[in-house]
């Protein structure tokens, strides 16, 4: 592709330069241009069955589908002409005449191009006055649901699980105005990525019955994020209602995950709204944990870890500047870091390179790993007699009593505090991953920022912020501002994240040098 | 035909019939086995493409068993190595691929607009009432006859033309159907 012809063309008085190949509709894009679409999408093969792009061409007979009419040199094309604009409306009328119009109870209303480009394109009425067809509802298995009779038949969903998926479930069964997303008596989408075809249908017809009837889409406040739930890191967008997370999506980015995330990682959230959070710094007296000021709850953090050897249980999915802060608390001594990994079964998507649900069930092993915590079944192996464990929102389940008793002093950072660790010198409540600031380093050695999308419980703090102002307290540098200006420290101080920052990062995060072995 | 009729003809993929289908999974006979299996061979050397067989290997699965059941569709299917979603697709989007059992005369009258003009409607009467059928696309208690409606069987000049299975019967009219029904076993 590097000497691919260049091809110079107009579309809406604008010139625009693409490679020889493109499709109409993408060198559109490239210009601006949104050429109205459904059965074209950039991840699936072209199929040009919906007629929905069509463009004007100048000096070609009839009108173009711009997804599947290559650029030629010199070619002016109209997207708003009457010409384009009145075949559009055509189309549209045609999609609609089994439409059940049922936008007021339909999930997609607000994120449903049917209902944009009728808006935008279509007929302000209905001319149609014969009966409009009826189908069922049917249960396509996995999480989707099938609304037959919102269907434009675009092939999407179909084109994705023959293709990308290649387990080619769906077909379109009969014809004409009786034609149907179908699938095989007994073959539901079960595939581990099926849930995307409800990502892809442009309109209320494949719906997540996990999402059904829970929000409005103009409801929600929406997140740049990064998927938490494996090491694959899929760019997704958290979408919240009244500051609880009810959905998450794949946001697209193409060196990662293209368009896609896993079922798993997609249903994989209700822990993000978990109502049974530390909500306050506890600090012990006597034989038992009293609420305390942040200020206090530091203190005697920093006090139960002074002078002490520390051994740190680190979950693998905090962000980078938590651990980089972590470690630098073990660093002021000879202190040491472990973590433990939840495993899976891993789930390739095989239309697509090097993406899968990866066997590890947590968004930063190789964060955690590039900052010198070493991956163990049995983290609390490396805390000796004596030492402080600081026990920073990892599984409690590693724990044992008889760790705890080993421990000559016991602080606990975490979202949440188990029974097991009540016995804590000191206790500091964080926010989880999507109410604060981050990044995450993927299998791949991307480094990915995640945005914050609803706010911490109570007086619960970034991770972050509290590991910096612990650090402080015990004498270092810390105190930081922002998330940036903790990865900003990171950056300067450790070789893999030189030259990277927040605004270098974007929202599509960028690979680490190379470091020895993790490539 | 009104909808409700092709509905009984020819139901939709996801009408309820999953237990039928599913009960006949586990007696399915295969149909391509000795000479049915050696036309296909046969059939399989005319064509580029496992793929491009389809249509006549359905045509051997009705003939041999008068319809196509979701059983047949997953053989198909793996003897053309294609998936069982894709042949039904295709079976589907033909009429003339029976989705359920049929008599074993399927008569089909056309109801078109020039057979319309010549009577047409009166010939499916007769044939609904002379083949204990009542309704259209059901089947008589006997298993003997299927009825159906079609669309132009391309012999307006010989209005109304009836197919009884591969047989062409034209110019008929409701008082001929007796004659024509009873020269069948």
């Amino acid at each position: 592709m590097s000497e691919a012809k260049m091809i110079t063309l107009t579309i809406e008085g604008r010139q625009v330069r693409v490679a020889e190949g493109t499709s109409i509709l993408e060198a559109a894009k490239a210009a601006g241009v949104l050429v109205p679409h459904y059965c074209y999408h950039p991840g699936l093969p072209v199929a040009g069955v919906c007629r929905m792009c069509l463009v004007e061409v100048e000096k070609a007979p009839k009108l173009a589908p711009a997804c599947a009419t290559a650029v030629a040199e010199g070619q002016i094309v109209h997207v708003h002409s009457g010409k384009a604009l009145e075949a559009r409306k055509g189309v549209l009328e045609f999609l609609l005449i089994n439409h059940p119009l049922d936008c007021p109870i339909c999930d997609q209303a607000g994120e449903c191009e049917l209902q944009d480009y009728t808006f935008a394109e279509g007929r302000s009425e209905g001319r149609l006055i014969e009966p409009k067809r009826f189908n069922p509802v049917e249960d396509f298995g996995g999480d989707v649901l099938y609304v037959t009779n919102r269907c434009i038949l675009c092939t999407r969903c179909v084109r994705f699980m023959d293709d990308v998926a290649q387990e080619p479930v769906l077909n379109v069964s009969e014809r004409g105005d009786r034609a149907v997303i179908g699938k095989f008596e007994g073959q539901d989408l079960t595939h581990p990525w099926s849930g995307n075809v409800v990502d892809l249908c442009p309109v209320g017809a494949l719906l997540s019955k996990d999402f059904l009837n829970k929000a409005r889409a103009w409801e929600l406040d929406r997140a740049a994020s990064v998927c938490p739930n494996c090491t694959q890191g899929c760019n997704i967008m958290v979408e919240t209602r009244d500051n609880m997370v009810v959905r998450l999506r794949p946001r697209s980015n193409e060196d990662v995950n293209k368009y896609f995330m896993c079922d798993y990682g997609r249903l994989n959230y209700r822990w993000m709204n978990r109502t049974d959070r530390l909500e306050a710094p506890l600090v012990r007296h006597g034989d038992r944990l009293a609420a305390a000021e942040w200020e206090v709850a530091i203190d005697a953090a920093a006090r139960a870890l002074e002078g002490k050897r520390i051994h740190a249980v680190v979950s693998p999915s905090l962000s980078n500047e938590a651990l980089y802060l972590v470690a630098r608390i073990l660093g002021r001594g000879d202190g040491t870091g472990a973590f433990r990994v939840e495993r899976g079964p891993e789930a390739p998507l095989p239309g697509v390179e090097d993406l899968a649900l990866r066997a590890d069930r947590a968004a930063n092993v190789q964060g955690a790993e590039m900052l010198g915590f070493r991956r163990s079944d049995a983290p609390l192996a490396g805390l000796r007699g004596g030492d402080a464990l600081l026990f920073v929102d990892a599984d409690p389940s590693v724990l044992d009593v008889g760790d705890l008793e080993r421990a000559g002093a016991v602080v606990v950072i975490g979202t949440a505090l188990p029974e097991i660790l009540r016995t804590a010198d000191a206790v500091l409540p964080i926010a989880n991953m999507v109410e604060e600031e981050g990044t995450f380093t993927n299998i791949r050695g991307r480094v990915q920022r995640f945005l914050q999308a609803r706010a911490a419980p109570g007086m619960a703090r970034p991770s972050w912020w509290v590991l910096g102002d612990l650090l402080a307290r015990l004498g270092e540098p810390g105190s930081y501002f922002l998330a940036s200006d903790v990865f900003a420290a990171l950056a300067a101080s450790r070789s893999e994240f030189s030259g990277l920052s927040y605004d270098s990062l974007g929202l599509r995060g960028l690979p680490v040098m190379a470091p020895a072995g993790a490539r | 035909m009104t909808p409700a009729e092709i509905g009984a003809t020819h139901a939709p993929g996801h009408a309820p019939h999953g237990d039928r289908a599913h009960a006949h999974a586990e007696e399915y006979q295969p149909v391509f086995t000795g000479a049915a299996r050696a036309e296909l061979d046969a059939l399989l050397t005319r064509y580029p493409t496992r793929m491009a067989a389809l249509l006549p290997a359905l045509w051997i699965v009705q003939r041999e068993r008068g319809w196509v059941s979701e059983g047949a569709m997953t053989e198909v299917a793996h003897v053309l190595e294609l998936t069982p979603a894709y042949v039904k697709g295709v079976v589907t989007f033909y009429t003339m691929y029976h989705q359920h059992p049929v008599g074993r005369y399927f008569v089909q009258v056309c109801t078109t607009s020039p057979c319309g003009a010549c009577g047409a409607e009166d010939v499916v009467r007769a044939f609904l009432e002379h083949t204990g059928t009542r309704e259209l696309g059901v089947t008589s208690p006997d298993g003997k006859f299927t009825v159906i409606e079609v669309e132009c069987l391309g012999a307006c000049g010989f209005a109304t033309p009836v197919m009884v299975n591969d047989e062409f019967h034209e110019s008929v009219t409701a008082d001929r159907v007796q004659d024509i029904l009873s020269k069948l076993e």
